[in-house]
């Protein structure tokens, strides 16, 4: 509670006219994607309206296929929503922009670059120079322990080194909002936990906001500052749980605090009558 | 081994998985042989099909068939050893290679092109989608006349056949694998602030390099074939002329071993390119 309001000293609505730390705050406001193809109309999501403050960790969870990627997908600009309206910074978006940065499940990493030249991608686009752009890069590929790795192609390297490559992509051109699209859904436990303690960290020493897409209860909980349940087909915000916890003990600990476990039961509890059949729309 | 006679290439792995479905692999008796005999031993085995065709042929030849019209191996080999190393049949050798890379060369620049723009831009595919379903089952050996009556006889008209019958392994590899990039790669590059047109030239054909890479590789073999059925109808030097040359004037054992060379360059060609190609794109 006291991270969000450190990063709350901001008005969520100051518009910036240079690049301060703090901002990317993200509304939304009655959103709504419809897919046609020909006389068939799905509505993906609908009446769909939240606010993200700067620097906060949502995170959103829902049944499979309730939406959850399309939303993301919509906030990076990469899909065009039917109706509503998306805003960062109180300006509505226009397709991608560099102040939105997406990590995806699959990586994506570029495989016809090295890590160093996947994590200086981004850099390149933005014109920074080269002596720069290695110097940047460097610093992220150091931060996600890939040091030594530089000259390697993704191919040959692991699930979990990958999903460091691609956040150090993501991070080196500094977006303000991070879009995180079930990023540790591939990969085994004990890389997830270490991925996802390394993330709370970049989150904090680096002040982004994200928005963290997973089907993972557990996951959500613990990453997050409060937790968006999706409700199923079509998708729209059914509530929002608030994270409460004390985030100095270690995760061994506040994993089996009394807060902890009530709180991942409330938002399972939610998040289960979406799933079971006859459930509560 | 890498790859097969045919030009497919196989990575170690896939060769490894492929095997382990046989129920018999000769590759676990190889393995029980030391290191620099196991090369050698896997040479052999490669080669050895061949030669015991060549020898049943020698057997036939002059005792089956008449040596006249089925020569023997060993004659047709030597033929051909002397055809290269008294350097006869170079200058043929050199005229045809000329006109396959050239033909081959516009080929790739203008297959891929064409590949990826279909790919990418709705008007170039509806515009060249029908000409490419028309021009796939055409021999384009049949086209060699037309060819004749535009560009004459010679090395425009080779050229222009090879070039044809190669775009369509290169323009059906391209385009397909450039409607399937990833689309979350084009979707990376976009959010670092690519603009969208420049998405073909820096993630499109990046992305569809392995592809391009196989058609070239299956545009080699054709690129051969085509050469040599123009030749014979249209040249009068290169080694497709030679072989019409030799057979008209009943030397066949020349005949037979102008064909030896020409199907040990292509062979050279292909094992050539997939070396080249294993050392200059390393990230596949």
């Amino acid at each position: 509670m006291n991270r969000t309001q450190a990063h709350r000293q901001h008005p969520p609505n100051a518009k910036s006219t240079h690049e301060t730390m703090v901002d990317g705050h993200v509304t939304i406001t009655e959103l709504e994607k419809v897919y046609e193809s020909g006389d068939e109309r799905t509505t993906a999501i609908e009446d769909f309206s939240v606010t993200v403050p700067s620097g906060e960790f949502l995170g959103v969870v829902g049944p499979s296929g309730c939406g959850k990627s399309t939303l993301l997908y919509l906030v990076a600009g990469f899909l065009e929503q039917t109706t509503g309206t998306i805003a960062v910074d109180g300006d509505p978006i226009d397709g991608p922009g560099t102040d939105r940065g997406v990590v995806f499940q699959d990586y994506a990493l570029f495989p016809w670059r090295t890590v160093m030249g996947n994590v200086t991608y981004g850099l390149e686009e933005k014109g920074v120079g080269k002596e720069e752009r290695r110097a940047t890069a460097q610093r992220f590929i150091d931060m996600m322990d890939l040091d030594g790795f530089e000259d390697k192609y993704p191919k040959e390297l692991s699930g979990g080194m990958k999903q460091r490559v691609a956040l150090a992509r993501t991070l080196a051109y500094d977006p303000k909002i991070l879009l995180m699209d079930e990023p540790f859904g591939a990969l085994d436990q004990p890389l997830r936990e270490s991925l996802q303690d390394h993330l709370i960290d970049i989150w904090r020493d680096l002040e982004k906001t994200v928005i963290f897409i997973t089907h993972d209860v557990e996951e959500a909980v613990y990453l997050s500052e409060r937790v968006l349940i999706m409700t199923r087909h079509p998708g729209t915000k059914k509530t929002t749980v608030g994270i409460d916890l004390d985030r100095t003990q270690p995760r061994e600990e506040l994993v089996l605090s009394d807060e902890y476990t009530a709180t991942k039961n409330d938002v399972w509890q939610s998040l289960r009558e979406e799933t079971t059949p006859g459930g509560e729309r | 081994m890498c790859g097969n006679r045919f030009g497919k290439k196989r990575r170690p792995e896939e060769n490894a998985e492929r095997m382990s479905y046989a129920d018999f692999r000769l590759e676990t008796v190889v393995e029980t042989i030391p290191n620099p005999l196991r090369r050698i031993v896997r040479f052999a085995f490669e080669w050895i099909p061949i030669a015991i065709v060549a020898g049943l042929w020698e057997l036939a030849s002059g005792t089956a068939v008449s040596s006249e019209i089925l020569p023997p191996p060993s004659a047709v080999f030597a033929v051909s050893w002397e055809l290269l190393v008294s350097g006869r049949i170079l200058p043929h050798l050199q005229v045809s290679l000329y006109r396959i890379g050239v033909g081959l060369g516009l080929s790739i620049v203008v297959g891929v092109a064409l590949g990826v723009g279909m790919a990418r831009v709705k008007p170039i595919e509806n515009f060249f989608e029908v000409f490419l379903a028309l021009i796939y089952p055409v021999p384009k050996a049949a086209l060699v006349p037309l060819a004749i009556l535009w560009l004459g006889v010679g090395t425009e008209t080779a050229i222009l056949i090879v070039f044809l019958a190669c775009l369509l392994p290169i323009v059906l590899n391209s385009y397909n694998a450039a409607q399937n990039v990833d689309r979350n790669l084009l979707w990376s590059a976009r959010m670092m602030g690519m603009p969208a047109w420049k998405l073909p030239i820096k993630v499109v054909v990046p992305a569809t390099i392995p592809s391009i890479l196989t058609g070239i590789r299956q545009a080699i073999p054709i690129a051969f074939i085509a050469l040599v059925s123009a030749e014979l109808i249209a040249s009068n030097r290169g080694v497709g002329f030679e072989i019409l040359r030799h057979g008209q004037i009943g030397n066949y054992t020349s005949m037979f071993a102008v064909l030896v060379v020409i199907s040990g360059t292509a062979f050279v060609a292909v094992r050539g390119y997939e070396w080249l190609e294993r050392r200059v794109v390393t990230w596949t």
